[in-house]
């Protein structure tokens, strides 16, 4: 979290620098079967973020030791493509992308019905081709809508969202400038139909009425989000 | 990547169709599937492209790093190219380092580029022995169901095309234009059911033979080769996949050029 004080990034009436108001987030498309020879697959843009998500399986768990022998294991993979970011980003795996996989996971085996599919494995990759700011929304919220298209049993959709604070000020879905500048990060991985969550992260500085209107922001968001996302599962057009 | 296990089934009803001149999807032996191409695509890249070649997908990124010429070549540039192929393009590809089957699609694209001399290393030179700029090209996998190396030249040499070398953001001058002087093509020619064909899906890789790859310049001029998987092919064989190679390039430049 940089707080450079100085920068002004949100004017006096609560209008940031790219005209959004402090409760708003960046436009968003979502479509499906963007990668055709996999079983599930969802592509979504998120201001100038872009994730491919594909699902494979469930399929046969191998090496053998990672089988469970009462449910389904998830194997998800976030990756950033080397052109994502405005440094070349190195591939391979870096600890950034492991964590995030982690968690991305651990959300996702929180809402998917893995006692359906006894020693099986079910494949998530999450590719982020173009990255602003908040990837792991984009991939998690996408990874949720991919595994929908592939038909994959879930309690519900994943909605994540982050908000944040610019200038002293709460916001929500930072982006990239906003970020950069940014004095905290709230990323939430939320369940729309019950409200409850499977993900949640910080870091930064949040008082607790701040932290409270951030959560009030990413829960907001995220109705407003998951209706794009039916929409989009429905077969309709998200522009 | 994983090897799948090719079906008996497979491969005999590839010889069968074969034998009547047709292909699984319905296709002739020389025709290419559906083609689509788009640039200038990804907003981090300094030029992009997408091809889509039936349910093959690819995306070429182009990055620039300022790099220290090599000693002995003090007023040169330098252009890398990599392919990545990741678990999402397809259930047999596999997360881990570089598979050999990505370093080969990665090497041989870079080939037909390089060697072309499409892009002038010379005028990549900022301060002679100084500074000079890395042009990278990275390849990547979205959907592959087959012939991957076309679809990764392709998108390569369209992404370059499109370039723009980001001298402001590295404060050594005004963006410009990357100059590139020629329009590289490659082809690709697979053995199923015992004969070539052009741009061979994957179950065609699956239940194919050898593979041969042609990159040709905008003269017809011969840049990169490559005969990969096991596999006999006569000099007749390559001479009929050749004058199709020139034929096919032709028309693909034509795309290219006029995008």
């Amino acid at each position: 979290m940089g707080g450079y004080g100085e920068v002004q990034m949100i004017d006096e009436n609560g209008i940031r620098a790219d005209g959004r108001g402090p409760g708003d987030i960046r436009p968003i498309t979502i479509e499906t079967g963007v990668v055709p020879v996999a079983d599930g697959s969802c592509r979504m843009t998120w201001g100038t973020n872009e994730a491919i998500v594909a699902v494979y399986g469930p399929m046969e768990a191998h090496p053998r030791k990672i089988q469970r022998q009462d449910r389904a294991v998830l194997d998800v993979a976030y990756n950033m493509a080397p052109f994502s970011t405005t440094d070349r980003m190195r591939p391979g795996f870096n600890r950034r992308s492991r964590e995030v996989s982690k968690v991305t996971q651990d959300a996702l085996e929180s809402v998917v019905l893995l006692e359906l599919y006894p020693r099986s494995k079910i494949r998530i990759s999450i590719e982020i081709v173009s990255a602003e700011a908040g990837t792991r929304c984009v991939g998690l919220t996408a990874a949720s809508v991919a595994l929908a298209d592939a038909g994959i049993p879930m309690m519900d959709l994943v909605v994540s969202v982050a908000s944040g604070k610019i200038n002293d000020v709460v916001v929500c879905d930072l982006n990239k400038e906003e970020d950069n500048y940014g004095e905290a990060d709230l990323p939430m991985g939320i369940m729309p139909n019950s409200g409850e969550l499977v993900f949640l992260q910080m870091d930064g500085d949040l008082s607790q009425d701040e932290f409270k209107q951030a959560w009030e922001y990413n829960m907001d968001a995220a109705q407003e989000i998951h209706k794009l996302m039916v929409e989009a599962l429905n077969g309709g057009d998200t522009q | 990547m994983t090897i799948p296990i090719v079906p008996k089934l497979l491969r005999s009803h590839l010889s069968n169709l074969a034998e009547r001149d047709a292909r699984l999807d319905g296709r002739g032996r020389w025709e290419g599937r559906e083609l689509e191409v788009q640039h200038s695509i990804l907003p981090r890249a300094e030029g992009s492209a997408r091809v889509r070649m039936g349910d093959t997908i690819v995306l070429a990124g182009v990055k620039f790093q300022i790099m220290t010429p090599y000693p002995d070549r003090p007023n040169q540039g330098g252009l890398m190219c990599s392919a990545e192929v990741r678990p999402v393009a397809g259930r047999n590809w596999e997360s881990g380092p570089p598979s050999p089957e990505s370093i080969e699609l990665g090497r041989v694209v870079d080939r037909g580029i390089r060697e072309s001399g499409c892009i002038d290393v010379d005028s990549l030179c900022i301060i002679p022995g100084e500074k000079a700029w890395q042009v990278i090209l990275d390849l990547f996998a979205v959907s592959d169901d087959g012939n991957l190396f076309d679809a990764f030249a392709l998108a390569g040499i369209v992404a370059l095309r499109n370039a723009t070398v980001p001298a402001e953001r590295f404060e050594v001058g005004e963006d410009y234009q990357l100059s590139v002087s020629k329009t590289p093509i490659m082809c690709s020619y697979h053995r199923v059911g015992g004969r070539f064909v052009f741009d061979a899906n994957a179950r065609e890789e699956l239940g194919g033979d050898e593979r041969i790859h042609i990159t040709l310049g905008d003269d017809n001029n011969v840049h990169s080769l490559q005969k990969g998987l096991k596999g006999i092919f006569s000099a007749d064989e390559f001479t009929e996949i050749m004058d199709n190679a020139i034929e096919r390039t032709e028309k693909l430049r034509k795309i290219v050029d006029e995008l």
